[in-house]
């Protein structure tokens, strides 16, 4: 059984003072006149402040949650080093997350001052993650006293260190549900949203546009007056992330949101439904200083000043990656009962019973993460502690562990809170990131991750709610002691040593991969093969030498200007056409699927769906270029359809339609993989590679793509000697995003199932057909045949015409506007169809 | 102690939440008038 | 404590009169335990709340006290509340609940 898996979690934190008066809990308490409202302002932290917080940087990765309990409490009288960015996300200062909320607000209802924008903008700018759109967006900001006059008549004020610097306007004159504030709650919950999305997709190098489902998991609620929660949160993140293959959903469970997030997400990934789904969640305006209140009045920092947000991807089996195991899914039934016991028992001992395990088995648990600095001052205690304690009480309980291991089982198996008290964000999620690099290390095997929710606080009903689902190691990954196969770095060997620019280009191109992809490159020279490696000649030894890395898995993927592919091997590219400016697949580019026409074109149809399934298109659409042999072929591939293997054919978006692809279609392809001989598919490939550079130097593109055949056991990228140092990037970014996505086990299990369906009995019936010859053709006067049969491929033109001579209709072949046709006599019309029909020419 | 006695209940999520603290009065003969649980995240 | 919870308190004080009611807690700490005991009996010391300066003076406890366990069925007790004293530390929620009521607690 395979299970949907964890590709990577990304966190942010922004740190937002000024915004903390929105909060519920300030924003009551500075209405009455207390020493609150004299002690509140004096009470905020500095962004430096919030930078070396311990628990921040544990949040965003600098810091491994673990170590924070070798700190002295209060953490927050301790500072850390660690900065604004993390291998997980950033923690990021206010100033610029109000340019944030304007870029992402496409109603117009964010005003900033100008000077205040122009003094942010250049630093906005150089963010990694800043888009041209989302610059342009900014605009020329308002002066002061427009915006003094907005606030007075009803826009919520935003302040920079007490100074006006803007505001959100209402969307409406008169719906509540649309007023100043619900608006800047909904936008700073889609800002920190999109932030949070944009580092996932970098830190897992998925392109947003790859993405098909985003499960959108906070807490708040976006609509008009007639329908408060509509949503719109998923599809609003997205569309400003770039996600334009994505549709998305807002998925509501108080705090738990998040944990029935991930439980959904795995199941459509498992099911087959999307092949990536985000789940994501920005923050909470509302939560900022929940605990004000006891924080101001025990002298201390107000320490709920900032906004969380977190993003988590998951898609299938890669093979390295933990999995969600969700036939292992803890769930707070309605007729659980609302006991701590019986609320931990449906969440945590009964999922675990059914497979037969104890809480003993699970190694670590993410439960509610909040941070106790700023929860025990307010009588809430240390929840994520508490939380283990009750987790060890049945253990305990049950007699899985003895009353004096109760301690031991909560400090070896939880960790010390550290996420801001956001609702959802601390629930479960928090350690998702931490798990996947302990796994990926070997370090941990088996986690439990927990959502819980308080329903009853809504009022409609007494319930609580909670999801678990269980995380495991990939039972796929090496084992101890051989190179980690993919951890954060995706290890490539480039072999290109015959390039026609040098060697410096070849190191530019790997360079260029390390900086932009963080992959681990190894160029191989013929100079440098070991000795051990026997070979006629320097390339063989070479070949051998790559070949020998890529069995042990010392690489998981190269990328070479030069390889002698099996026959059987064809590569399929990508290509961006320039009617859609989308990607597209191209098969085939280089090598050879078949020694036969036919049986080649047929192949390369189905090559390209492969690797099109490897990249994560459940349900990719294959059309044929309409080349010689493309008709055949395409009934090949009915045939194998037919026979149950799910592959969809395209459609011409020409008027006449027809399910070969015309030159416009080319441009704008209908479909998802383009079908073409390796000759037409490399031209196509250089043409498109070289079209703006002159044409020595191929500067556009990934290269020609992976090789892909029956039996072909590795992952191998093919560039070409003229590839610019850019396009050898991208090829072995292409290579390390396949690699990621198990490329080799998706070939290899799919040739299985072509196998089982018997496609190489399919293919050897419809080898190109020999020429018939008829004895003495009949004849007729040209002026005689004016009636056409059309729909015949130029490699089945001449057996077609000797099936129509054996049967006494003299003919005169032409060619049509989409292809060859035969012309007969009107009086042999009906007949000579029905003799192509029945021969399988038509 | 309880029986018959009208009780409030105020339970915490993170603590014992008032549905079990409802269910133990019930069971000890109290009238439960009021119950609502607290929440501090 | 909870603003809504405190006037909902003291409206249920004035229908059915301080003398007729107690309240039962299960905060998860002794502290917090026993800012809501006394605002029910001395008046909300956070001075934020409907209770701010009402001293009710109801008979208060926490469902984790020994006296309040011992009248209950103890298979009862044990479903719902029995992991929580392992878990909870009974023995500061107690002293600093029944300190508060036998301090204000006029009934």
């Amino acid at each position: 059984m395979t299970f949907a898996t964890l590709r990577g979690a990304a966190y942010v934190l922004v740190h937002t003072p000024d915004l903390v008066a929105y909060g519920s809990v300030p924003s009551f308490e500075r209405a009455r006149a207390t020493d609150f409202g004299q002690n509140f302002a004096r009470s905020l932290r500095t962004y430096d402040e919030a930078l070396t917080y311990p628990p921040h940087q544990a949040f965003i990765g600098n810091l491994n949650p673990g170590e924070l309990a070798a700190l002295p409490r209060p953490h927050h009288r301790q500072a850390v080093p660690g900065g604004r960015f993390g291998p997980r996300g950033e923690i990021m200062p206010q100033d610029e997350f109000f340019l944030w909320l304007k870029a992402v607000d496409v109603f117009s209802l964010v005003e900033l001052e100008e000077t205040f924008l122009a003094g942010c903008r250049e630093r906005f700018a150089a963010h990694p993650l800043v888009s041209d759109t989302e610059l342009a967006r900014l605009g020329d900001g308002s002066p002061l006293s427009s915006i003094e006059e907005r606030v007075k008549q009803g826009a919520a004020p935003l302040f920079h260190r007490g100074r006006l610097v803007g505001c959100v306007r209402p969307a409406h004159e008169h719906d509540h549900t649309l007023a100043a504030g619900v608006m800047l709650e909904n936008l700073v919950a889609k800002a920190s949203g999109v932030i949070v999305l944009k580092h996932l997709v970098k830190l897992t190098a998925t392109p947003a546009s790859s993405l098909d489902y985003l499960i959108e998991t906070s807490e708040e609620a976006s609509g008009d007056e007639n329908q408060r929660g509509g949503g719109g949160f998923g599809k609003a993140i997205g569309e400003a992330a770039g996600c334009t293959r994505a549709t998305a959903v807002d998925l509501r469970s108080f705090c738990a949101g998040p944990a029935h997030g991930l439980v959904n997400g795995a199941a459509l990934v498992k099911a087959g439904v999307f092949g990536r789904v985000a789940i994501v969640a920005g923050g909470a305006l509302a939560k900022l200083g929940l605990n004000a209140r006891s924080h101001v009045q025990k002298g201390m920092p107000i320490l709920e000043d900032v906004l969380g947000g977190f993003a988590v991807l998951v898609a299938g089996d890669d093979g390295v990656s933990p999995i969600l195991r969700t036939d292992t899914v803890g769930r707070h039934r309605i007729g659980s009962g609302s006991s701590p016991e019986a609320v931990m028992r449906a969440l945590v001992t009964e999922p675990l019973a059914s497979r037969g395990l104890t809480p003993v088995d699970v190694q670590a648990y993410s439960v509610e993460m909040q941070d106790p600095d700023l929860t025990e001052t307010a009588g809430a205690g240390d929840i994520p502690r508490a939380n283990y304690r009750v987790i060890a009480a049945l253990a305990v309980k049950d007699g899985h562990i003895d009353r004096s291991a109760l301690n031991d089982f909560v400090t070896s198996r939880g960790y010390p809170g550290f996420a801001p008290t956001q609702g959802h964000i601390p629930s479960g999620v928090p350690l998702l990131g931490h798990f996947r690099d302990q796994m990926l290390d070997g370090k941990l095997q088996r986690a439990m991750v927990i959502g819980k929710g308080s329903l009853f606080l809504g009022r409609i009903t007494s319930l609580f709610d909670g999801v678990s689902v269980i995380l495991e190691a990939n039972p796929g990954r090496p084992a101890a002691g051989a190179l980690p196969a993919s951890h954060a770095v995706t290890r490539l060997a480039l072999v290109a040593h015959d390039h026609e620019a040098g060697a410096t280009e070849v190191e530019r191109g790997a360079r260029l991969a390390r900086q932009r992809h963080g992959l681990d490159v190894h160029i191989l020279r013929p100079e440098d093969v070991p000795a051990s490696i026997t070979g006629s000649d320097p390339e063989t030894r070479l070949q051998r030498w790559l070949e020998q890395l890529l069995s042990s898995g010392e690489v998981q993927g190269a990328v070479a200007s030069h390889y002698n592919f099996p026959l059987g091997v064809a590569t399929v590219g990508r290509i961006v056409p320039p009617g859609t400016g989308e990607t597209c697949l191209l098969a085939a580019t280089t090598g050879g699927s078949a020694a036969d026409r036919v049986a080649a074109l047929a192949r390369n149809a189905v090559y390209g769906h492969i690797l099109a399934l490897a990249l994560g298109n459940p349900r990719p659409v294959v059309g044929f270029l309409n080349l010689d042999g493309a008709r055949p072929a395409l009934r090949l591939v009915q045939k194998l359809a037919a026979a149950g293997y799910p592959i969809q054919l395209a459609t011409s978006a020409r008027a006449d339609g027809g399910q070969l692809l015309r030159g416009n279609d080319l441009v704008a392809p209908p479909c998802d993989v383009l079908v073409a001989d390796t000759l037409t598919g490399n031209l196509l490939v250089k043409i498109l590679a070289t079209f703006s550079s002159g044409g020595a130097r191929e500067t556009h593109g990934w290269g020609y793509g992976p090789g892909i055949g029956p039996g072909w056991p590795h992952l191998v990228n093919i560039i070409s000697r003229a590839s610019a140092a850019p396009v050898i990037a991208a090829a072995l970014e292409f290579a390390a995003e396949l690699a990621r996505a198990g490329f080799v086990a998706t070939m290899a299990g799919e040739f299985r199932k072509l196998e089982d369906l018997g496609w190489d009995a399919l293919l050897a019936t419809a080898q190109s057909p020999p020429a018939l010859t008829a004895s003495e053709p009949p004849r007729a006067p040209d002026g005689e045949l004016t009636a056409e049969l059309a729909g015949i491929d130029a490699l089945e033109l001449e057996a077609a015409t000797a099936a129509l001579h054996a049967a006494g209709i003299p003919t005169r072949s032409a060619m049509g506007c989409t292809g060859p046709t035969i012309l007969v006599r009107p009086s042999d019309l009906e007949r000579g169809q029905d003799i192509l029909r029945a021969a399988g020419y038509a | 102690m309880f029986k018959g006695a009208k009780v409030i209940v105020l339970g915490d999520r993170d603590g014992v939440p008032a549905p079990a603290i409802e269910t133990c009065l019930v069971a000890a003969g109290a009238q439960v008038i009021f119950a609502s649980t607290e929440c501090f995240v | 404590m909870d603003l809504e919870n405190q006037s909902r308190v003291k409206a249920l004080a004035e229908e059915y009169g301080p003398g007729h009611l107690m309240v039962v807690l299960g905060g998860a700490e002794a502290e917090a335990s026993g800012l809501a005991a006394e605002t029910v009996t001395a008046g909300d010391p956070a001075y934020a709340g409907p209770l701010t300066g009402v001293q009710l003076g109801l008979r208060v406890y926490h469902i984790l006290e020994p006296e309040v366990k011992a009248a209950i069925d103890p298979q009862v007790y044990e479903e719902q509340v029995g992991l929580m004293e392992m878990v909870l530390d009974v023995d500061a929620i107690s002293a600093e609940v029944s300190t508060i009521r036998q301090q204000y607690t006029r009934y």
